[in-house]
């Protein structure tokens, strides 16, 4: 053993790669369990890569009327994705020195701006699903943003900052605050902020071709090649970010490292991996039970979501924190 | 003995007519329903001199009377007694129009509902209050549909809603009153008003605060107070004249005297002024939207719906007035628009029976046509807006003067004033209908035309039972009997006027 | 900083946060029937409460309540009310007056309503924590919203109903030794308006023709 404990920076570059690496790898999970679940033999685990690998060989094609900001978007987008697990407790229990360079609103705020890059990106295709695609995402993203808000209120008034990491140690420090209602609402709003910012059903089919019913799926229609692959590469990112914040900092931040020691990082890295594709499986699970709702329905479920984050203040106001 | 017995017999007998009204033959329910009725308010009286001497008198836990409830259960009985041998003419009237499966209904659901107006003054605790004023509910909200035409089912099922989300309110009231005792009494005990008026000093006050105004609107959407009030006038217009004479003369003054037990205990907990402005705010709501209505009114079983808003504005305002003479006023206005009330109610059924119709523009000439019975509205209306020597004279100026006593001298001047608007409304009517001399002047209806209305009575039994209601507004308004001004000064000392 | 309530406070909170957002879902359910099925959850919700509360602080009269709630509410009340359905052949309710994103916004404001005045007044109780009092209340206000704004019988039926639960809810909280006696009457109460309810909605549905409240609109002034 040459040292005992790992240099804060080091975890901190260890937590970034985890997020790049795993993420193709927990959407491959997925992608197979949910074919199982539909009686299908399904893709194998690790097709996720190959896709990639052979999208980066390709040639990228932009139409005439497109500016650099078609080709600008898909980087600036997975740039955002690859500075937000420097903010969110991944690996660690304790923050690490760029964790405190932003709070759960800062992190928030970088994902917004990836989805906003995308989407303009997608506009200034020229091609009129894809614009579709852009300006729906953009829309229900804002229909959905109070709900995060709320969750980020809940979050910052049970801890009294608003550290993703203060959150998950408190979720720790008790067992009864598993239980405390204005974090269960809290939790479960978040997870279907989720279901909704990962295009899953009810929001979306993420698998289908239908473009009518599409959102998230639409944008990157027009894209290929390496534009493409980082667009896909960029959205499992984005996925697995938003796994490890509802799995770490609301739902069970256990199995983290306390220490810098290596064997506890590395340890840490297969338990995220695992949370997330056991989380993945439940995801799966949720695809199969019900169907994608009306476009014009989404407010609906829009407004369930909305409902349980604001009822997660009020019960915390009436004691229930 | 002879209170346990009386008390036993009013709780008992009531049910068992009406059971028995369902088996036996009508002629014997009929009779058997007047019987009950008379013997309940022959009991209540009886039972007065036992109240005035002893304040509280019961058997068990269950039952028991004080001054209070002993005025309510002489209003309810003696609208019971009038309002059976009333319904027996007004049957009779109907003649074969009615089944004998209606009849036999209609008895027994009239004996429930006044067993359950009863049973809600003589029982001693608040629960068993909320339970028998919730069959109070159920009972009249099925009676109000049993006409089974396209009004009484929408009156009906208004009715039945509106008073049951207000009585989901009190029991919630009745479930927090019940919670501040327990800091008293500890967690398992009964809610009888003895025991809840000796801690009631104890109570937290924002508890009481809270059941209080719960309770006021609760109760106070089955006793007609604004805005609260929606359903009263569709369910007293909709329904068969009996009944509308029961809702409006005797369950609201029983939502009143819910409200009345609730407003002891806050007093005791929370001092006078907190449970006065509440009512004084619902009261003059009412008051003012009832003279207002009353204005406009153009059916006449409304225009007395709308009478009985105001009526109950007015009890509300008295009360929060304070003084012991206000108190002395709205209990004996308790008593005289009991009886008011459900004549005019009796009188209005025979008017509509004759033209065929509620509209009062097609009604002319009604004295002329009923010449006993529209004479007795004509008073009994009179008696409504406060006109001596009736009884609502003497319970106004009770009131009036204790406003002016307590020096809520502006308050006083708006209900001077709104009792007069109302007086001008209800007289305008009056002469329009009943006292045009000429009955073919009226606008001819669709079906039955006005100049067809023929002269004469409906039923015997119907001038006598107005006739009874009239005696009873007169000796309250002349010379009420000695006893009974002891019973209600108890009353009133019972409702906390300040020592 | 927040003190962390205990796990039972905890657990009733969120017990009681279950039946708040099956009022809510009711106030969505499209299929009448629907609607009932979730009265009926939320019955059972309300009856696991008071098992839960009847372990959990050893109140023995809760047992028998809850037994009496399960019969009633659970399986009684749902079983008429279907059946008064079946005999009624209308599936969906009317349209509501506002959409589902508005009612659910209404409803919340007015649980914050319910949930602030009940903070406001600091009733505390030995049995149950205080959130769960707020809860109830949102719960009964949630209900007049489920009154007002659906326009058929059977939704108005069942916003009362479910009122009831709200109720009972509360009365868990701070009325949990009321004498059994009490709440037996309370429940009889209840079974008797749920026979009144299902006789005048007949008497609706006989005259009408169809379950909405729409053409009640005749009497006025």
């Amino acid at each position: 053993m040459t040292f005992s404990v790992m240099a804060p920076q080091g975890i901190q570059v260890l937590q970034v790669a985890t997020i790049v690496v795993g993420a193709p790898l927990v959407s491959g999970v997925i992608a197979h369990v949910e074919a199982r679940l539909q009686g299908r033999r399904g893709p194998r685990i690790l097709q996720p890569y190959y896709d990639l690998s052979k999208l980066f060989c390709k040639e990228t094609l932009v139409t005439e009327e497109s500016s650099w900001v078609f080709l600008a978007g898909p980087v600036v987008a997975f740039g955002c994705y690859l500075v937000v697990p420097l903010l969110i407790p991944v690996l660690t229990t304790y923050g690490l020195p760029l964790g405190y360079m932003g709070d759960i609103m800062g992190g928030g705020l970088i994902l917004a701006l990836a989805g906003f890059a995308v989407a303009l990106a997608s506009t200034e295709s020229g091609a009129p699903y894809a614009q579709l695609g852009g300006s729906r995402a953009m829309t229900f993203g804002a229909l959905i943003e109070p709900t995060v808000l709320f969750v980020v209120f809940v979050v910052a008034l049970i801890t009294g900052t608003d550290l993703p990491y203060a959150m998950a140690a408190t979720v720790r420090s008790s067992s009864s605050e598993i239980v405390s209602p204005a974090h269960v609402l809290a939790a479960i709003a978040f997870f279907l902020v989720v279901l909704s910012d990962t295009g899953r059903i009810p929001v979306e089919t993420h698998a289908g071709t239908l473009e009518l019913g599409m959102i998230d799926e639409a944008r990157t229609l027009e894209h290929s090649g390496s534009s493409l692959a980082l667009l896909q590469w960029g959205s499992a990112m984005k996925q697995l970010i938003l796994y490890t914040i509802l799995i770490n900092v609301l739902v069970a931040p256990w199995g983290l490292a306390a220490t810098g020691t290596p064997r506890a990082v590395l340890l840490a890295i297969p338990a995220l991996l695992g949370k997330a594709i056991a989380l993945g499986c439940v995801f799966a699970v949720v695809d199969n039970l019900f169907s994608k709702l009306r476009l014009f329905k989404i407010t609906e479920f829009v407004a369930a979501a909305f409902l349980l984050s604001v009822l997660a203040v009020f019960v915390f106001y009436a004691g229930g924190g | 003995m002879i209170v346990s017995s009386a008390l036993i017999t009013l709780v008992v007998v009531p049910l068992l007519v009406a059971i028995a009204s369902l088996l036996l033959p009508v002629r014997a329910s009929k009779a058997l329903s007047v019987l009950s009725g008379v013997a309940s308010f022959g009991l209540s009286l009886v039972l007065i001199p036992a109240v005035v001497h002893h304040l509280r008198v019961g058997t068990g836990d269950v039952l028991s009377v004080d001054a209070l409830s002993m005025v309510f259960l002489v209003a309810t009985s003696f609208v019971y007694a009038i309002t059976a041998l009333y319904a027996v003419g007004y049957l009779h009237a109907a003649g074969s129009a009615v089944g004998t499966r209606y009849t036999r209904r209609f008895f027994a659901g009239i004996n429930v509902f006044c067993w359950a107006m009863m049973v809600a003054t003589l029982v001693n605790g608040l629960a068993l209050l909320w339970v028998a004023i919730e069959i109070t509910t159920v009972v009249s909200a099925l009676l109000v549909a049993i006409d089974d035409t396209d009004g009484a089912s929408e009156a009906s099922w208004k009715y039945l809603l509106i008073a049951s989300m207000g009585l989901g309110i009190a029991l919630l009231a009745t479930i927090i009153m019940y919670y501040a005792g327990s800091t008293v009494f500890g967690s398992a005990y009964d809610l009888s008003y003895v025991k809840l008026l000796a801690g009631a000093m104890h109570f937290p006050p924002n508890a009481v605060r809270l059941a209080f105004v719960l309770a006021v609107l609760g109760f106070g959407t089955k006793m007609g107070l604004a805005p609260v009030h929606t359903w009263l006038p569709d369910a007293h217009s909709e329904a068969p004249t009996p009944i509308s004479a029961l809702l409006s003369g005797a369950l609201l003054a029983v939502s009143f005297y819910a409200i009345l037990r609730y407003f002891q205990i806050a007093e005791r907990a929370l001092g006078p002024t907190f449970p006065r402005n509440v009512l004084l705010v619902f009261g003059l709501a009412s008051l003012l939207l009832a003279a207002l209505y009353v204005l406009r009114q153009r059916d006449l079983k409304r225009l007395l719906a709308y009478s009985s808003v105001e009526h109950m504005g007015i009890l509300a305002i008295g009360m929060s007035f304070g003084a012991s003479i206000a108190i002395v006023g709205v209990l004996l206005q308790v008593l005289a628009h009991a009886a008011a009330k459900s004549t005019a109610f009796f009188g209005a059924g025979s008017v509509v029976r004759k033209f065929t119709s509620k509209d009062m523009t097609r009604i002319r000439g009604a004295v002329g046509v009923l010449p006993w019975s529209g004479t007795m509205l004509v008073l009994a209306i009179l008696a409504l807006s406060g006109m001596p020597p009736f009884g609502i004279f003497r319970s106004e100026f009770f009131i009036v003067s204790g406003g002016l006593a307590s020096s809520h001298d502006a308050v006083t001047v708006v209900l001077v004033g709104l009792v007069t608007l109302a007086f001008l409304g209800i007289s305008w009517f009056t002469i329009q209908t009943m006292l045009t001399p000429d009955a073919t002047t009226a606008r001819p209806g669709p079906g039955a035309a006005a100049a067809t209305v023929q002269k004469g009575e409906v039923s015997r039994l119907i001038v006598v039972a107005m006739a009874l209601g009239i005696l009873a507004l007169a000796v309250l308004g002349v010379h009420p009997p000695a006893e009974l001004s002891t019973l209600l000064a108890h009353a009133a000392r019972e409702l906390g006027a300040p020592k | 900083m927040h003190t962390v309530p205990s796990t039972f406070a905890g657990v009733a909170d969120v017990v009681a946060i279950l039946v708040l957002l099956t009022e809510f879902a009711m106030l969505r359910a499209p299929l009448l029937r629907s609607q009932v099925r979730l009265y009926a959850f939320q019955s059972l919700v309300v009856t696991g409460l008071a098992l839960y509360v009847a372990v959990a602080r050893h109140v023995d009269g809760l047992y028998a309540l809850a037994a009496f709630s399960f019969a009633l509410k659970v399986v009684l009340v749902p079983g008429v009310i279907l059946r008064l359905l079946r005999g009624a052949d209308a599936d969906l309710s009317g349209s509501p007056v506002f959409g589902v994103a508005t009612m659910t916004l209404v409803a919340l404001g007015v649980s914050a309503f319910g949930f602030f005045t009940v903070g406001a007044l600091h009733v505390h109780s030995t049995v149950l924590p205080t959130p769960a009092l707020a809860i109830a209340v949102a719960v009964v206000l949630v209900a007049f919203v489920l009154i007002v704004l659906r326009s058929d019988v059977v939704s108005q039926a069942i916003g009362f109903f479910s009122l009831e639960n709200g109720v009972s809810v509360a009365s868990l909280v701070v009325a949990s030794g009321l004498p059994l006696v009490v709440d037996v009457a309370f429940l009889f109460d209840l079974l008797v308006a749920v026979v009144a309810f299902g006789v005048i909605m007949r008497v609706h549905h006989g005259r009408k023709r169809t379950l909405s409240t729409d053409l009640l609109d005749q009497l006025k002034g």
